[in-house]
């Protein structure tokens, strides 16, 4: 449903009373909105002082700001199809004030009420109806092929705006202190210029959009900058993402610096002088603004989070991408198998694996699985449940087999705290295949056995002191079970479970000696690992 | 045997319910719990059966970790006459320093009595590396002293031959000079040593490979 109403500049009082006379041009107005729009209009203008009116008028005040500030509701001014020159004409008409010149930005506002900015090509855009620039955002939303079951709007204006606004109030509340209408109308809060415009695009979009606002992971923001605001810390530590309409590339951080800080304290005048009158001025910290805000679209999902358990049957897999020289290691990685599958069914930008801790290429993680978070930026769709084990069951069905995933599901933010929650403090559980110098008696197996919460030291191994920190690392084997293997007297299979970051390895061949102690020196021989096997990672909250 | 584990594993995954169904579908609305259990020791035999490995193809001796993990170089007659040493290289460039078999110092009789990091401007046991950028290792060149064997009748001194950061010492050779005897190759190794990739190369060139290490000493 498009707005209808394009009304032409009005010159006459007359012409007035025909808006009134125009169709109902929308029903899906708040539940206020009982009496005819452009009455409810007329009645709020002519109950202003018009003094008041002809005064803000005079210093550069656009029609909307003088509404809002002079208390009017917002439903009774930002209906849709007021259009900007529509609101200016009734109020010029109303107060008997003629405005000379052009059109000027708002002194207050910049120009964002007015629905003109600059866009990101630097073209200015004067829109003269709320509905317009609802229209853009549908087509932005449309265009990066989102779908979207609701959305949220958000609105960052510059700090400046906000300071002329305290600014001019603080004069208005001097100026007219004596008057009757101040109590009413200044001395509550004055609606926003964000809440202004959010409930003027509101309505509209969810027309466009098809779905109501709520909280949302959807995102629709419009972000307002201006060069004229002064480097206020607190504008340029609001650290906007931005985000180029239409890039393909994902999420680019372009900080913009052109929002600087040109701090020209001396031309800020203050609402203290006094005018021939004997009453103090009304100033605005600009008179004559010359350039409306630069305003960027921006539309996104919040990140969206998956979180389950993988197995690698392959020795031959890497947890995470790992190239060296441009030279792939391993052929192919966790992260990548997951992610690749994923990734398409949410139509995101780009995927991050996290995992609670990691296992060595040629070792294999079998058994219940090592918990994993896959977060996906700036998903387009948001596929059901069953969409998602659907999912799960594709990727456990590979032909190649070299990964598994299980309860593979949706979580919110809390995933991250959950995976995070005691990795330090969790065991985990092995089985090694070891070799040892001399035949395995019975012996062996049974003073290992006995072996609980042993606790060993050990030195950074040699495989990745070139990367760590030189240090001695206590940790504690829980307990140790060997399996004989039937034919084989030198050959066995050591189960074990042990304290997050114990290095198993270094555990069973000793490290040049530099664990203390080792299952060579416990059982007086020389020990070697030939393969690993990580069978449990035990983590509850997964 | 990889082929083995691709069999068992569409098993665990896809028929690991359907299958214990199956075998109780009369008792199942009985005993849910049981089903439950039962379905667990599945799982876990079929984990059993990727573990177990298959033994016809395991080496009977299987390479050590030394063998597997790390290059082997040798420095004979380095600095002196019978002062060979080895230089086992990981690929991450960390090289780990010792006496080879051949050494002089073994040959004595009483065998070694002592080792001492005392040697030159300092006692290298007395170091302490911090942090991953090694911070305060000392920089030697591969003719620096690291420590002295002594024998009953004489004393050896054991250098770096490679130039390099020094990053750790064998201190446990203080207490237990007998290692050097059990498992020079091992447990008795001298120190580790990390030299820039620049330095390795120059001294690469002068050490031998293993096999050319026993020609050399006519070893079988």
């Amino acid at each position: 449903m498009s707005n209808e109403v394009e009304s032409a500049q009005v010159s006459d009082a007359m012409e007035v009373a025909q808006l009134s006379s125009l169709a109902a041009v929308d029903s899906h107005a708040g539940s206020c909105e009982a009496e005819m729009p452009s009455r409810l209009l007329n009645d709020a203008v002519r109950s202003l002082p018009y003094h008041v009116v002809k005064d803000l008028l005079s210093i550069g005040v656009c029609s909307r700001c003088v509404l809002r500030i002079l208390g009017t509701e917002d439903h009774i001014y930002c209906h849709s199809s007021f259009s900007q020159s529509m609101l200016c004409s009734v109020l010029e008409e109303v107060t008997g004030f003629k405005s000379e010149g052009d059109f000027q930005f708002c002194s207050v506002c910049l120009g964002v009420l007015q629905l003109s900015y600059r866009d990101d090509k630097e073209t200015l855009v004067k829109m003269e109806s709320p509905n317009d620039m609802a229209l853009v955002i549908a087509e932005l939303v449309k265009k990066e092929g989102h779908q979207i079951d609701g959305f949220s709007l958000e609105v960052s204006i510059p700090q400046f705006i906000l300071e002329n606004e305290s600014s001019l109030l603080s004069g208005m509340k001097k100026r007219y202190e004596s008057e009757p209408w101040l109590q009413e109308r200044l001395l509550s809060k004055c609606v926003s210029v964000k809440d202004v415009l959010k409930f003027a695009i509101t309505k509209p979009l969810e027309t466009l959009l098809n779905t109501k606002a709520s909280a949302s992971s959807f995102r629709i923001r419009l972000a307002y900058t201006h060069k004229m605001a002064f480097g206020n810390s607190v504008e340029r530590n609001q650290g906007f993402k931005r985000r180029k309409i239409g890039t393909e590339n994902g999420l680019q951080n372009v900080n913009d610096e052109s929002v600087v800080a040109n701090k020209d304290c001396s031309d800020y005048p203050t609402n203290e002088t006094i005018a021939v009158t004997g009453r103090s001025s009304l100033k605005v910290p600009i008179d004559k603004v010359s350039e409306p805000c630069h305003l960027v679209y921006l539309c996104y999902r919040t990140h969206i989070y998956l979180c389950g358990r993988y197995l690698k049957y392959s020795r031959n897999v890497s947890q995470t991408r790992w190239i060296i020289d441009e030279e792939r290691m391993g052929e192919a990685s966790v992260e990548e198998i997951i992610g690749s599958n994923i990734l398409p069914m949410y139509r995101g930008d780009n995927y991050k694996f996290h995992a609670a801790g990691r296992e060595d290429i040629d070792v294999r993680m079998l058994g219940s699985g090592r918990p994993f978070l896959l977060e996906i930026q700036n998903a387009r769709q948001v596929p059901s449940e069953e969409t998602v084990k659907e999912i799960e069951s594709k990727i456990n069905g590979l032909e190649n087999k070299l990964v598994g995933v299980k309860n593979l599901q949706v979580v919110g933010s809390q995933g991250w705290t959950l995976m995070r929650e005691g990795e330090a403090e969790k065991q985990k559980q092995y089985c090694a295949l070891v070799w040892i110098s001399r035949p395995l008696e019975d012996e062996d197996v049974c003073s290992i056995s006995l072996l609980n919460d042993m606790q060993i030291l050990q030195k950074t191994p040699i495989r990745v002191l070139h990367r760590r920190s030189p240090l001695e690392r206590k940790k504690i084997i829980h307990w140790m079970k060997i399996e004989r293997i039937a034919e084989s007297s030198q050959y066995f299979l050591l189960h074990l479970c042990t304290q997050a970051g114990t290095y198993i390895k270094e555990f069973v061949h000793g490290d040049f000696g530099r664990t203390q102690p080792s299952i060579g020196s416990i059982l007086g021989c020389r020990a070697e690992i030939l393969q690993l096997d990580v069978t449990d990672v035990k983590m509850d909250s997964f | 045997m990889s082929d083995v584990m691709v069999d068992h594993t569409q098993k665990l995954e896809e028929t690991a319910v359907p299958n214990n169904l199956e075998q109780q579908d009369k008792q199942d609305e009985e005993q849910p719990q049981q089903s439950v259990q039962e379905n667990a020791e599945y799982e876990d035999e079929e984990l059993h059966k990727l573990l177990v490995p298959d033994i016809t193809q395991l080496p009977l001796i299987p390479p050590s970790a030394v063998e597997f993990n790390f290059a082997s170089y040798f420095a004979p007659d380095f600095m002196k006459p019978g002062n060979d040493q080895y230089v086992y290289r990981h690929a991450n460039g960390l090289c780990v320093v010792g006496l080879a078999s051949t050494h002089l110092a073994f040959n004595d009789k009483g065998g070694i009595t002592a080792v001492d990091f005392n040697v030159g401007k300092s006692d290298r046991s007395g170091m302490k590396v911090t942090g991953k950028r090694k911070k305060n290792a000392q920089h030697f060149e591969s003719n620096t002293a690291l420590c002295k064997v002594c024998t009953n009748g004489d004393s050896y001194i054991v250098r770096c031959c490679v130039k390099g950061s020094l990053l750790e010492v064998n201190e446990r050779l203080i207490k237990q000079p007998e290692l050097l005897h059990s498992s020079a190759d091992r447990e008795g190794y001298i120190a580790i040593i990390m030299p820039k990739p620049a330095d390795w190369l120059k001294v690469k060139a002068s050490l031998l490979s293993l096999e050319d290490f026993k020609k050399l000493r006519a070893l079988c």
